[in-house]
């Protein structure tokens, strides 16, 4: 045996299941030296054409080996202005931990002709694989360099990605460079600043590190908001009409075109001109056949707004089980952007996987046997993964409660995407009386289709509307003011905040569920459960510091032209547009971190010139606020 | 030069509104009045003026041309003005949309995210597939999707040439009228309008928007706008 492969996964269970599925199940395992998690696995493979057969040495990382830090002269609290660390020199260094494994891979590219990253196929993964190279190549200069593309773990595709390796994306793994050197300078900066500073003002704060983080202040902003658009809301009464009309024994509400107004002395007049009339006029009678969109194809963003809301799980924890099921071979790579299945992907075959399944399986034979539709086309595509979508299937008794949840929405999720829309007809009735207009809506499903399957969705037939016809005259039985009042907004949620990142541009939909849970682990937001039993939802209600922090950022560039505050989006959102611009070349990584870096420097300037105003916010609620 | 007759008859036959033959004299003695033009570009001229003049100064008290004292009566069911009536606007407000809701407006605009690239999402429908939503709403719209998209109807105070100060109630959408569009200060053409329980019913038909503004109480208006509606929620609480 001459030639030897050295392949290298981001985590051991990766390593595990490829190197079971190239080997059809039969390797040899070795500890590593310094490490209880790393293996290595031996074994033969066939890579077919310049390579041919080889022997393998399959073995992993575990996440990124390496970390960025300011020299040492730079590490102490107050060794130097907070300032000056936008330029203190930086060093790329071997994690203490991760030395042995880093050992493993030099030792092992000594004997190896190549290595193939199997690195997961993102932006990290990018990173985390040019880390491997470059110990890969410390430990032998001459080694080849290939990387394997796989979106799941499903013994077909884990061997094909063998077959047709791929190289490197340097672009990729320059913008995660950039954005790591970025969150290094720009959060010890700035954390450094307000803690020492905000250290002195509030005795609460004494032994506190206040960090900062440019994707977890907006992030925290937004639930601040929110919390103060509930906190000042004021209730106002409005006023409307409403028609009853009943005929064919049925009683029916027609609903005011204006919906309510605030002024009860013009609804009052509108009213009577109606009553003056008496009679109504059909003006429009509309029947027509409507349709429930089947949803689209599942992407990370989806699976933790929708599995937040119905699995009653938390994003971390979704994404979390959803890692787990990939890992498994169960489930493609959850982390994806892209809503469109690409036409090569059989998805009739990964239906039919589902066949042996007691709850869907029938489901998804009578797809198969005909009721198949190709799915929607969203508008996303990251070009690296296709839509989370079941790889294989497995039995729930093999998996514990929360794999179940998510296994279960991911699959019942890809076959109502491959179904029909629902299909339904709906009625509207618009009748004039006096100078109103009013309306009433019916509906009635004719073919559930998807919904049978996409258990999440609702979509039920109304009460049968009585006949009316165009033009016709009548007398209404009844027409009333009804009043209201206007309800606050409810404070935010996890799904929501989810939401709120992903239309505002921060956080890439694998971190965001990272800096919930940062916001909350260093007590800016607290959760609050409101409602009980199956309706109830976790809020993200701020804490005292989080709405202080807000607030005096909010401060320091009040009245301060083009500055925005950092509790608002849009640094973090440009910073992050210009990672896309690395990873698409049009860009350099110097480029990119001195741009961001000047922007944060100038708010940074203007943060320690009015840092009163930090200081005057944090008084406001950590001392005064929580005295009275 | 023309003589102030005749253009008060221009303005008259143009806009149909009746000019006070001592604002019109001021007006062609003033010196700002073009001299040695003819009298059609004169009347332009005052008539551009007469926009943002006060109309208790520029215009004709006749009766034939202001509101009758009854238009504010309650108790009136319904009456039936006559004759083009000129008013001005002294306020406008939004009954479609609540308070609260306008003043966040106002702070959204005040925080700088009215600005293209500066806007930022605040709410979101989970579980909302965009496009569907757009589908439905065509399809089966339920009460919440249709009418109010924050846009009046506008309820107006309105003034005539004799100081008489009505309520006037936009009952079907009218083209320029909007908080964004209408100035205060500018001027409404009243055709036969109704008169319901004291309240003005503007339609379409019924108003000919002249436009103009008043400069100095437009501009206090927009100034003390957020602090009102702030004041009014407070007066709200009971």
């Amino acid at each position: 045996m001459a030639r030897k492969i050295l392949c290298v996964a981001e985590k051991p269970a990766i390593a595990r299941a490829v190197a079971t599925h190239l080997s059809g199940g039969s390797f040899q395992t070795h500890a590593i030296r310094g490490n209880q998690y790393v293996k290595n696995y031996e074994f033969d493979f066939n890579f077919g054409g310049a390579w041919g057969n080889c022997s393998v040495t399959m073995t992993s990382v575990l996440g990124h080996l390496t970390g960025l830090d300011f020299d040492r002269q730079y590490k102490g609290w107050l060794s130097c202005p907070p300032g000056s660390l936008f330029e203190a020199p930086v060093q790329e260094a071997v994690d203490k931990d991760k030395l042995p494994i880093a050992e493993n891979i030099r030792n092992q590219a000594r004997y190896s002709k190549a290595l193939f990253i199997w690195t997961d196929c993102d932006r990290e993964g990018e990173h985390i694989g040019s880390e491997v190279r470059n110990q890969a190549k410390a430990g032998n200069a001459r080694i080849e360099i290939k990387r394997a593309k796989f979106s799941n773990t499903e013994s077909a595709h884990v061997r094909r990605a063998a077959l047709q390796p791929v190289d490197l994306d340097e672009y990729q793994a320059n913008a995660v460079a950039a954005r790591i050197e970025l969150d290094l300078r720009i959060g010890a900066a700035f954390t450094r600043l307000q803690t020492l500073q905000l250290q002195t003002v509030v005795a609460a704060l004494k032994e506190k590190v206040i960090s900062y983080g440019s994707c977890q202040f907006p992030t925290l902003g937004f639930v601040v908001d929110r919390y103060l658009r509930v906190q000042n809301f004021k209730p106002e009464t409005f006023w409307g009409i409403k028609v009853i009309i009943s005929r064919e024994g049925k009683k029916v509400n027609f609903l005011w075109k204006r919906v309510h107004l605030f002024d009860r002395a013009v609804v009052t007049m509108m009213l009577e001109r109606c009553l003056v009339a008496k009679q109504a006029k059909v003006t429009k009678v509309n029947q027509k056949p409507t349709s429930k969109w089947r949803p689209l194809p599942l992407t990370t963003v989806d699976l933790q707004m929708m599995g937040s809301r119905f699995l009653r799980l938390d994003s971390q924890t979704i994404m979390k089980v959803a890692e787990a099921l990939y890992t498994k071979g169960y489930i493609s790579y959850p982390r994806t952007e892209t809503d469109q299945f690409d036409k090569a992907i059989d998805l009739k075959k990964l239906v039919e996987k589902q066949y042996p399944d007691s709850s869907w399986g029938q489901y998804a034979k009578d797809l198969v046997d005909g009721k198949f539709r190709t799915p929607r086309w969203g508008r996303h595509n990251d070009k690296a993964h296709p839509p989370i979508h079941p790889v294989s299937w497995v039995s729930p008794n093999q998996l514990n409660a929360n794999e179940k949840k998510v296994y279960e929405f991911v699959v019942r999720r890809f076959l109502a995407c491959c179904s029909d829309d629902a299909k339904g007809q709906s009625t509207e009735i618009e009748i004039q009386y006096g100078e109103e207009m009013f309306h009433a809506n019916g509906l009635m499903v004719l073919e559930r289709n998807y919904l049978d399957v996409y258990v999440y969705d609702k979509w039920e037939s109304s009460q049968q509307l009585p006949n009316f016809e165009r033009g016709e005259l009548f007398e209404p039985t009844e027409a009333n003011i009804f009043e209201g009042k206007t309800t606050a907004p409810n404070y935010l949620t996890e799904p929501e905040l989810i939401g709120l990142m992903d239309a505002n541009g921060i956080g890439t939909d694998a971190t965001m569920a990272e800096h919930i849970a940062k916001i909350k682990e260093r007590e800016y937001v607290a959760t609050n459960q409101r409602g009980s039993g199956r309706s109830s939802v976790q809020e993200l209600i701020p804490t005292r510091l989080g709405i202080a922090l807000v607030e005096g950022y909010d401060n320091v560039v009040t009245g301060l032209p083009n500055s925005v505050s950092l509790s608002k989006p849009f640094l973090r959102k440009e910073m992050e547009l210009r990672m896309l611009e690395i990873c698409s070349g049009t860009k350099t990584r110097q480029e990119v971190v001195q741009q961001s870096l000047d922007m944060y420097r100038e708010v940074f300037i203007h943060t320690q010139r009015r840092i009163n105003m930090l200081k005057t916010a944090c008084r406001k609620y950590l001392v005064e606020e929580a005295a009275s | 030069m023309a003589s102030s007759d005749q253009i008060a008859a221009l303005i008259l036959s143009t806009k149909s509104l009746s000019v006070s033959p001592t604002w019109l004299n001021a007006f062609l003695s003033s010196g700002t009045a073009p001299r040695n033009v003819p009298a059609s570009a004169l009347a332009k001229t005052a008539t551009f003026r007469l926009l943002t003049s006060d109309i208790r100064e520029s215009l004709s008290k006749h009766r034939s041309c202001v509101l009758p004292t009854n238009v504010t009566d309650p108790n009136a069911q319904e009456l039936r003005l006559h004759g083009p009536i000129p008013v001005q606007v002294l306020d406008i407000e939004d009954i479609g949309t609540s308070l609260w809701s306008q003043i966040e407006a106002i702070e959204r605009v005040e925080r700088g995210e009215a600005i293209r690239g500066r806007e930022i999402v605040r709410t979101i429908a989970v579980g909302e597939d965009p496009e569907v939503s757009e589908n439905n709403r065509s399809n089966n719209n339920n009460a919440a999707a249709s009418g109010n998209s924050g846009s009046g109807p506008h309820r107006l105070m309105i003034q005539d040439a004799a100081g008489t100060v009505a309520t006037g109630i936009e009952m079907q959408r009218i083209e320029g009228i909007a908080l964004e569009r209408l100035a205060i200060g500018a001027k409404l053409l009243l055709r036969n309008p109704t008169v319901a329980r004291g309240m003005v019913l503007l339609t379409p038909e019924s108003v000919t928007v002249l436009g103009g503004k008043i400069e100095a109480l437009d501009k206090s208006w927009r100034e003390g706008r957020k602090a009102r509606l702030l004041e009014k929620t407070s007066s709200l609480e009971g």
